[in-house]
């Protein structure tokens, strides 16, 4: 956390007793709100019906007795089912055997393919293909094994006799999805998860081919409705390519229930006397975070500039400061006399011109000025500057007002509403945008394309479940209707896939580099480029050795490269996002563009590729389906391009997700300290009032939805790289993270709190 | 060799022995009760053949010729001459011009059963099916309707499909410019002792003649359309009546031809499938006998006239199947139906003749019109100018 005192005048953290006391409390504060698992389950304690059962009002949740015992009975039954299906495993295991004499005489063909409208006829390729009989007295014979080739059709030779003898009862063809797990040894094994399996009579079977034509398996396609790559999940439950894992859900119901019980009795309460509860008291009923905590003990400190630099440093924000001199603004340095131009910083978060929104809540754009100093220095904000409306009465979007640190209480205000704003822009850009939707674009192009070879067992760990959990927050947070985020905060449902859209046009894994370190307090940074550099270091070794079986399969490579350009979205930056635009228009295009370019540090220069008459923002990995098909110059090129692409989706799907995720409670876990939408209000001045006017907070449901909400993400964790509970993570990802858990605790990080993957 | 060996080997043996012994019987009985079952159900019942009711019969002679590449034998001694029949038709339909299978049988005599030997012959160097188990799968799954049929078995064994693409003829100009093959294997034991095997073919007299009716740029989602295409002028005995004025002009020749290997007993089980072609580098054919047809008879003759495997020196029969899927059973099967053949006869005899087929508009029919039931001695439909 905090550094020392931004600058030598005058020692700001004397009034609370100073840097030494500060930083104690501080760390005690992060100690004392970390989650604790309840964990005391038992048959009448409540329910939740699973993570996707999650509702911002009503969550399907079990709570009366009757249906407790129901519930209960039924897991029950389920567990004793799958008791009984282990022994029946047990008892009748599938031994690798294959029967018959050495040469087959027949042969059973055909095809895997997708079996969505959109992906009709498109072939799966190395799908696993098995037949198995099964004999009077169940136990398995396996007749045949081999996998579905590059055009997806497969030939499995078997023994004709040994498949009509008249021990066999059942034939069935079973078609499997290739994934990895580690022993604990750290031995790597394939295992499969049956996709589709199909009777086969057995009487049907009279020797040379016999045809199974195309199987359509129905995995993994694009949604067709999304102009952003998302995977088309029809129903979570049952027509979902994946599903969570067990203590996934697991952890949910051992953490959140308390959490879900108190905006359940809120959400109740309100609806039948809205005015029963204040703002104060649905905090209080919710457990302390970072913010509520260190203001019980060092009060006033929260709302220091020394906080605020803090936070928007090495906080949920983690902002990028871009050198005063390279920004484009109209501020000048003159206006910051006493302070080195060198040391000055300039930030743009940019708010609601440009994006459908509603006439509630305040978004402005933010421009905000720092003087960081060289050493261990927290950012000093100098000025706040806020484009567009502030209050109801005036709501022209491109008026201006800035402030500084003399303007007194209104500076306070300004802060908050920079929070805001920052909050927000935080969870759409960041959380939202950058680290699930961007993720799950790797993901579908991954488990679409990546069986064999085995970049799979690196890259698919740490892309699984993003896509459920991107669906679940599509009702939960995005939806007009259902989501949070449409009545908390000003972007409607339609701004917000703008926003998304724009955010992705920006992103690509090519020539990404960690946040540039400003200064030794620049700990996000820092520790992100540690991350970086380890995982680069990783995934150098992983793929030294593995270099002849990600060569052989290079064409798995290649498609998921295909995938990745052609469903991408077009390139934010490309002039002709500009193209037609005249005048002012073009100028709050241009100056949106630029926000995104600095915030996500877009290369304009790296190549990209056409693809339906666009420049697609996301860069080929290789242009060969065989790599020695390569020259010697794009064979190096390639398989750099395959690490960084690595990198960067592992990157995503696990340091930055968890840092934004896991700030959520420190950061928006106080109605009034900052929240994800601040509303006009009723008075002239607008957001620019005290806290102490709620008019302009969150009313009180949507607060008591926001305190469950930022609880919900930053404290139902699962998955540790470290901990590695599925057993998926190559443990030396781990052992590589422990070696240098002393310096990421430096930066306020516990190596264990790193999550293998994107699943809140 | 140990005891455990031994004890192996003798239980490996008896296990093979009750295995073989099982799979012959399953054999035997399949085959008997389909010969039975075709007998009393077609044959009997509405005196039908298998498939090839629609054709008209010849007769002429056969000569051997003297040809010093196919090893001496006592049946086919060089210029040994036999009065022949042959029996030229269409597969399942009572029309002439759909697009479907035709076929030759040859008889070396001139009597409507009786014969030292018969070959039946298809169009198109592959089959359709390969093994009697496989044929029941092809019967079974025929579910002909409106000239289309054997869509569901096409879908499920790629090679039936090929065969058929490879077998079927559509709009040949004539019976006599097709290629006929007798696909399976037949023993050939010379007078060298020396055990082989034979694949017999017939073409036309003059082999330079063009084969008409191949199948061009076959879609094979069509093979099981079978009908007349639209717009297509051919009559429903068009074949016939152009093979009947054809013999009339002036004598038909044909040259049966023989292909021959070498057994041996670790041949494997593949050269028997009818299926895969010999190499014809390695085995090519040679010119066995001419055949000369002189007369056509009439569509009465033609009906009675009947061909079996049966009808062999035993030097030259069939090889021994041993179960529903070896690729001999399908000889061993055809065997079976000299018991069909005298129900047939038999419903001639007693109940009459089918009727000639008319020329009508009844477009890609594969039934008679009026269904005929067991007693009914004549057919309502006009008689044929
Ligand atoms: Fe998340």
């Amino acid at each position: 956390m905090s550094g020392k005192p931004p600058s030598p005048r005058q020692d700001p953290y004397a009034k609370y007793g100073g840097y030494d006391n500060v930083q104690r409390i501080y760390r005690e504060c992060i100690e004392s709100t970390k989650p604790v698992p309840s964990g005391n389950r038992g048959v009448l304690k409540p329910k939740l019906k699973g993570f996707h059962h999650l509702d911002i009002a009503y969550s399907k949740m079990v709570t009366a007795t009757p249906a407790l015992i129901l519930d209960w009975l039924y897991e029950t039954y389920d567990r004793v089912r799958d008791q009984i299906n282990q022994w029946a495993m047990d008892l009748f295991p599938r031994y690798p055997k294959i029967w018959g004499p050495k040469e087959k005489d027949s042969v059973i063909v055909g095809r895997t393919t997708y079996a969505s409208r959109e992906d009709l006829g498109t072939p799966l390729h190395h799908m696993r293909v098995e037949i198995w009989a099964r004999t009077w007295w169940l136990s398995w014979r396996r007749l045949a094994k081999g996998f579905s080739d590059h055009d997806g059709n497969f030939r499995l030779k078997y023994d004709l006799r040994t498949a009509r003898s008249v021990a066999v009862r059942k034939i069935r063809a079973e078609v499997s999805q290739k994934y990895y797990r580690y022993s604990k040894t750290g031995q790597l094994s394939p295992c499969y998860c049956i996709a589709l399996a199909i009777p086969i009579p057995k009487s049907d079977l009279v020797g040379m081919q016999y045809n199974l034509r195309d199987i359509q398996i129905d995995i993994w396609s694009y949604r067709p409705d999304s102009p952003i790559p998302r995977v088309k999940i029809d129903d979570l439950q049952d027509e979902a390519p994946e599903k969570y894992v067990e203590g996934r859900d697991d952890a949910i119901t051992d953490q959140f229930i308390p959490v879900e019980l108190i905006k359940l009795r809120h959400v109740v309460q309100l609806r039948a006397h809205p005015d029963s509860l204040t703002i104060d008291q649905i905090q209080r009923d919710y457990p302390p975070n970072l913010t509520t905590c260190l203001e019980k003990r060092l009060p006033g400190y929260t709302r220091s500039d020394m906080f605020f630099g803090e936070r928007m440093m090495n906080g949920m924000h983690a902002l990028t400061f871009q050198p005063f001199a390279n920004a484009q603004t109209k501020r000048k340095a003159e206006h910051y006399q006493d302070v080195d131009p060198d040391h000055l910083y300039h930030v743009v978060n940019w708010g609601y011109q440009g994006y459908d929104h509603n006439d509630i809540y305040a978004f402005p754009t933010t421009e905000m000025v720092f003087e960081i100093q060289p050493g261990d220095f927290v950012p000093r904000p100098l000025s706040i500057t806020f484009t567009g409306a502030l209050s109801a009465f005036d709501r022209d979007p491109y008026q201006e007002r800035t402030f500084f640190p003399t303007d007194g209480k209104k500076w306070m205000q300004a802060k908050r509403v920079a929070r805001c704003v920052g909050g927000l822009i935080s969870e759409v850009d960041d959380h939202f945008a950058r680290t699930h939707v961007n993720v799950e674009q790797y993901a579908i192009a991954a488990f679409r394309n990546l069986r064999l070879n085995p970049i799979a067992s690196l890259l698919l760990p740490h892309l699984k479940e993003v896509s459920l959990v991107d669906h679940t927050a599509d009702r939960l947070l995005i939806s007009q209707e259902f989501g949070y985020l449409p009545r908390a905060s000003a972007l409607t449902e339609k701004g917000l896939h703008q926003r998304v859209r724009d955010t992705l046009g920006m992103l690509n894994w090519k020539d990404y580099e960690p946040m540039r370190v400003v200064n030794d307090h620049h700990h996000y940074a820092k520790a992100e480029t540690l991350f970086w550099k380890i995982t680069e270091q990783y995934i150098e070794e992983f793929m030294g050795e593995n270099a002849a079986g990600i060569r052989m399969h290079w064409a798995e490579i290649y498609r998921m490269s295909q995938d990745l350009v052609t469903h991408s979205v077009p390139d934010f930056n490309h002039h002709h996002h500009l193209h037609g635009l005249e005048g002012h228009d073009k100028e709050v295009k241009a100056r949106c563009m630029s926000y995104f370019e600095h915030r996500f540090e877009h290369k304009t220069h790296t190549h990209r590729e056409h693809h339906d008459g666009e420049c697609r923002a996301l860069s080929p990995i290789t242009r060969q389906a065989n790599f020695a098909d390569l020259d010697d110059q794009a064979k190096t090129e390639d398989w750099e391009n395959l690490k960084e692409l690595c990198c960067y989706a592992i990157h995503h799907a696990t340091f930055l997700h968890s840092w934004v995720n896991e700030h959520q409670h420190d950061d928006i876990g106080e109605v009034l300290y900052c929240s994800l939408g601040i509303r006009f209000g009723e008075h002239p001045d607008g957001v620019l009032r005290p806290e102490s006017d709620h008019k302009i907070a969150l009313d009180p449901l949507r607060a008591t939805q926001m305190l469950w909400w930022s609880n919900l993400l930053s404290r139902t964790e699962y998955g540790a790289i470290t901990k590695n509970p599925d057993g998926d993570v190559n443990p030396r990802f781990g052992e590589l993270l422990q070696e240098h858990a002393e310096e990421f605790e430096r930066y306020g990080i516990s190596v264990d709190n790193i999550e293998s993957r994107t699943n809140i | 060799m140990s005891h455990t060996e031994h004890s192996t080997l003798i239980r490996e043996t008896m296990a093979d022995w009750i295995r073989n012994a099982w799979d012959y019987s399953l054999m035997w009985v399949t085959c008997k009760v389909f010969g039975l079952a075709v007998a009393i159900f077609a044959s009997l019942m509405i005196k039908r053949r298998m498939s090839h009711d629609n054709g008209i019969a010849a007769t002429g002679t056969v000569r051997i010729l003297d040809n010093p590449n196919i090893p001496l034998h006592r049946f086919f001694l060089p210029d040994r001459t036999f009065p022949c029949r042959i029996r030229h038709a269409t597969a399942t339909f009572l029309d002439d011009a759909v697009k479907g299978i035709r076929s030759m049988s040859i008889k070396f005599s001139d009597h409507h059963l009786e014969s030292p030997f018969d070959l039946q012959m298809n169009t198109g160097e592959k089959s359709l099916f390969w093994s009697a188990a496989s044929f029941l799968q092809f019967a079974r799954m025929r579910k002909q309707q409106y000239g289309v049929q054997y869509r569901e078995y096409y879908r499920k064994y790629p090679d039936g499909l090929d065969g058929a693409i490879e077998a079927i003829r559509e709009n040949p100009k004539s019976f006599s410019d097709l290629r006929y093959y007798a696909k399976t294997p037949f023993r050939f034991v010379g007078e060298d002792f020396i055990p082989r095997y034979a694949k017999y073919r017939v073409i036309p007299g003059e082999p330079k003649t063009e084969e008409t009716g191949k199948l061009k740029n076959p879609d094979p989602r069509e093979i099981p359309n079978q009908r007349v295409a639209a717009h297509n002028p051919r009559g429903r005995n068009y074949l016939k009546y152009e093979y009947r004025d054809r013999v009339k002009k002036g004598p038909v020749h044909y040259l049966l031809q023989i292909q021959l290997r070498n057994a041996a007993t670790d041949d494997k089980p593949e050269i028997f499938n009818n299926m895969l072609p010999w190499n014809e580098d390695l085995y090519p054919w040679h010119d066995l006998a001419e055949i000369e047809i002189t007369e056509t008879l009439n569509w009465n003759e033609s009906c009675r006239t009947t061909f079996s495997l049966t009808h062999m020196p035993e030097s030259l029969g069939i090889i021994p199947a041993r179960s529903i899927f070896d690729y001999n059973s399908l000889n061993y099967m055809r065997a079976q139906s000299a018991v069909a053949h005298k129900a047939r006869l038999l419903n001639y005899r007693l109940f009459g003749y089918p009727p000639e087929i008319p020329d009508n508009d009844n477009r890609n029919w594969s039934d008679w019109e009026k269904p005929p039931r067991i007693l009914n001695r004549t057919y309502l439909v006009q008689k044929k100018n």
